[in-house]
């Protein structure tokens, strides 16, 4: 087989790993590795340089607010390159709260507010905020489903969050809630799509559930790379898992 | 003794021999219950019969509390202890109503050593004054129950400062317990048992929580990971260091899956359980006996004459295959019970089970943050998936590269499913709702006595 290879940063992948998220690359990678093409890890974390034009695949996962709120902090000094790999196209997974700190900012449950370092335009705020029209106080734990409006996709999922995400007028969701309450409980959203940037609440890990969605973001990371080949074609002749 | 608590007291031992010997029925809520509603003050009152240890942390609380139990028992101490299914305040505040509190041998006051649950350590400390404080580890557990591990430490905290004068008997080898602005005496126990020239920098593994530092926020590194983000853990950029432990593993000279062999400050000890992390509830237990001044040729002891305490790993046969059951429960734990079973030298299978009911914790993305692509370095030679949510955990093995599975969507094939794996060894990983179906149904099968 020819080689190819694509290389994946983790983003603050030794904070920001919560619940399972990391999965989401083991997915990635078992569906990559069926179609002659390796994956090369790299965690990107405190400190460290986040070069947009040296990774094909980015994944930024949920963390617990303490570290979220390191991370936020540290986020402020990558901002720029972040921005220009979106910008450029780059593909992108973000849940939950590396979703929430791709924004503009995002409350926390004691109402602290977290500086997200606006490179999309949602926001974020927390369960206690007036505002709200329903579910006021309660976190949004549960199974949930959603389907993809551009695709006619269903997607499998579990969400637990505080926050209530309201997206930017040049954001669209990644999908229409049909049961569970997607990023606010009000207005039938679940996660963005920007550019090929997706963002969602989803655990599961998104990923390993939604095999449709795994093929499809592996073959937009792949054409990016090597347009010369027919990733979509090659990702159609493997098994799609999906529960 | 007042007259309204003896009352309770009465109320609350009548009740429990009704439940208990008359109609067979265990637990130990009810009676406390009907205690504290005759009198709310009862444990208040209750406590100068004896002193009180409270044991409180995610994994490891029912072996390690049942280990200090033989250990102070051995020391010639009256000990009482709450069965690891009465953890929260009702059934421990039964524990104590109904327990018949007989003088230590030794002459000194009796001992209540009590498992704890995270969330009802500061009811427990508010009612009554705790002598010992024990914390064996804070790991993410069932997120959508528990909550982070800072949120579940900052429960134990607040029962911590409800008792000043407690010691606080830590795990020194858990960053986490470094943190807290409580003025409590504080000491260590932790894993010494590799030399310095043998230290080899690292930082933890990716998925592993708390693994930053207390004073500036850094990521840790590490002279030695026992396993998870425990071990002997320093900072880069300032002083910040695991202290100095009371109590330390000074050395490991066996592992394997049925007895491990170390040595405790230089008191060499054997377990009948494997497992590093039983190695920790060892440990604990052996300091809080020397807390407790209790010899360490006793504990040596209590630790070789007890083997039938071991039990959440359970072994059992079925038609000439040695089955061993273990309990999983979240990442931290499972990856414990992969590294006990890279220590298995012989051929095996393993059949996974997975629920995902309220007690097992609804969400089940835990199983991509568990390691089971280390099952590659053992001796495994078939997988077999089921439970309620098989589907998840089919697709969590086949792709960390396990694509021949037996799949079985119902725990009633169970048998089946033992007979039909190609080894002669057979481990069982459940989690605690698959478990219970799993022992039901290997009961009526009359391979497990007694059944349910």
């Amino acid at each position: 087989m020819a080689n190819f290879e694509i290389s994946v940063a983790h983003l603050y992948g030794n904070l920001m790993n919560t619940y399972g998220d990391y999965g989401n690359i083991i997915a990635l990678t078992y569906y990559a590795k069926q179609i002659g093409v390796a994956v090369n890890y790299h965690l990107v974390s405190l400190g460290d340089n986040f070069d947009a034009d040296s990774f094909d695949f980015a994944l930024f996962g949920g963390g617990q607010d303490y570290e979220e709120t390191i991370v936020a902090k540290d986020l402020k000094n990558k901002a720029d390159q972040v921005r220009h790999y979106i910008e450029n196209d780059g593909p992108l997974l973000a849940v939950c709260g590396g979703f929430q700190l791709l924004g503009h900012y995002m409350v926390m449950a004691d109402g602290t507010k977290v500086d997200g370092i606006g490179v999309m335009d949602h926001y974020t705020t927390n369960m206690h905020d007036p505002k709200l029209t329903t579910l006021n106080n309660k976190r949004l734990t549960g199974n949930i489903v959603i389907k993809n409006n551009d695709t006619a996709e269903t997607y499998h999922g579990f969400e637990n969050h505080q926050g209530r995400t309201f997206l930017g007028e040049n954001e669209r969701a990644l999908g229409t809630v049909i049961s569970g309450n997607g990023n606010n409980g009000m207005d039938k959203t679940e996660g963005v799509i920007y550019r090929n940037v997706y963002g969602s609440y989803f655990h599961g890990p998104i990923f390993t559930r939604n095999g449709n969605l795994a093929k499809r973001v592996l073959a937009t990371t792949l054409s990016r790379k090597y347009p010369e080949v027919d990733w979509a074609d090659k990702l159609d002749q493997i098994e799609t898992e999906t529960f | 003794m007042t007259l309204r608590s003896t009352l309770a007291r009465v109320t609350a031992k009548s009740s429990y021999w009704l439940l208990h010997d008359v109609l067979h029925r265990g637990g130990t809520s009810l009676p406390g219950k009907l205690a504290v509603s005759i009198d709310p003050n009862i444990l208040t009152k209750i406590q100068q019969d004896f002193e009180l240890i409270i044991v409180t942390g995610t994994n490891g609380k029912t072996l390690t509390t049942a280990l200090i139990t033989r250990v102070l028992q051995a020391g010639g101490y009256t000990v009482i202890t709450n069965p690891s299914g009465s953890n929260m305040i009702q059934g421990i505040t039964g524990t104590l109503v109904t327990a018949n509190v007989k003088p230590s041998p030794n002459g000194k006051k009796p001992i209540a050593v009590l498992e704890v649950d995270e969330a009802n350590v500061e009811k427990i400390a508010a009612a009554m004054k705790p002598k010992m404080f024990v914390l064996t580890n804070i790991f993410r557990d069932q997120l959508d129950r528990y909550g982070e591990i800072y949120t579940t430490y900052d429960k134990i905290i607040a029962g911590i400062k409800h008792a000043p004068e407690a010691v606080v008997l830590a795990n020194g080898d858990s960053p986490i317990f470094t943190r807290g602005d409580f003025t409590n005496e504080r000491k260590y126990f932790g894993f010494n048992h590799i030399q310095p020239a043998d230290y080899n920098p690292t930082v933890a593994p990716i998925n592993t929580d708390g693994i930053l530092s207390p004073t500036d926020h850094s990521v840790l590194e590490y002279d030695f990971i026992t396993y998870a983000n425990l071990g002997k853990y320093f900072s880069t950029t300032d002083n910040f260091a695991r202290p100095k432990l009371n109590y330390q593993v000074t050395s490991i000279t066996d592992l394997t899956p049925k007895y491990s062999t170390f040595s405790i400050d230089d008191t060499p000890l054997r377990i009948e359980i494997g497992g590093l992390y039983n190695i920790y509830n060892a440990l604990t237990a052996f300091a809080v006996g020397r807390e407790f001044n209790v010899d360490p040729e006793k504990i040596k002891t209590a630790f070789e004459s007890n083997a039938q305490i071991f039990g959440r790993q359970e072994a059992l046969h079925v038609d000439g295959k040695d089955v061993t059951i273990v309990l999983i429960k979240n990442p931290v734990g499972t990856n414990s019970v992969i590294d006990m079973m890279v220590t298995e030298k012989d051929d095996f299978s393993l059949l996974a089970l997975l629920n995902a009911n309220y007690a097992d914790g609804i969400d089940t993305s835990w199983i991509w943050d568990a390691e089971f692509e280390k099952l590659h370095d053992t001796h495994i030679k078939a997988v077999a998936t089921g439970g309620e949510r098989y589907k998840d955990l089919r697709v969590r093995l086949k792709m960390a590269g396990f694509p021949d599975q037996a799949v079985y969507e119902d725990l009633t094939q169970i048998v089946t499913a033992i007979k039909a794996l190609p080894t002669d060894k057979v481990y069982i990983a459940a989690t605690y709702t698959a478990m219970l179906q799993l022992r039901e149904q290997l009961g009526a099968a009359g391979y497990i006595k007694g059944g349910f």
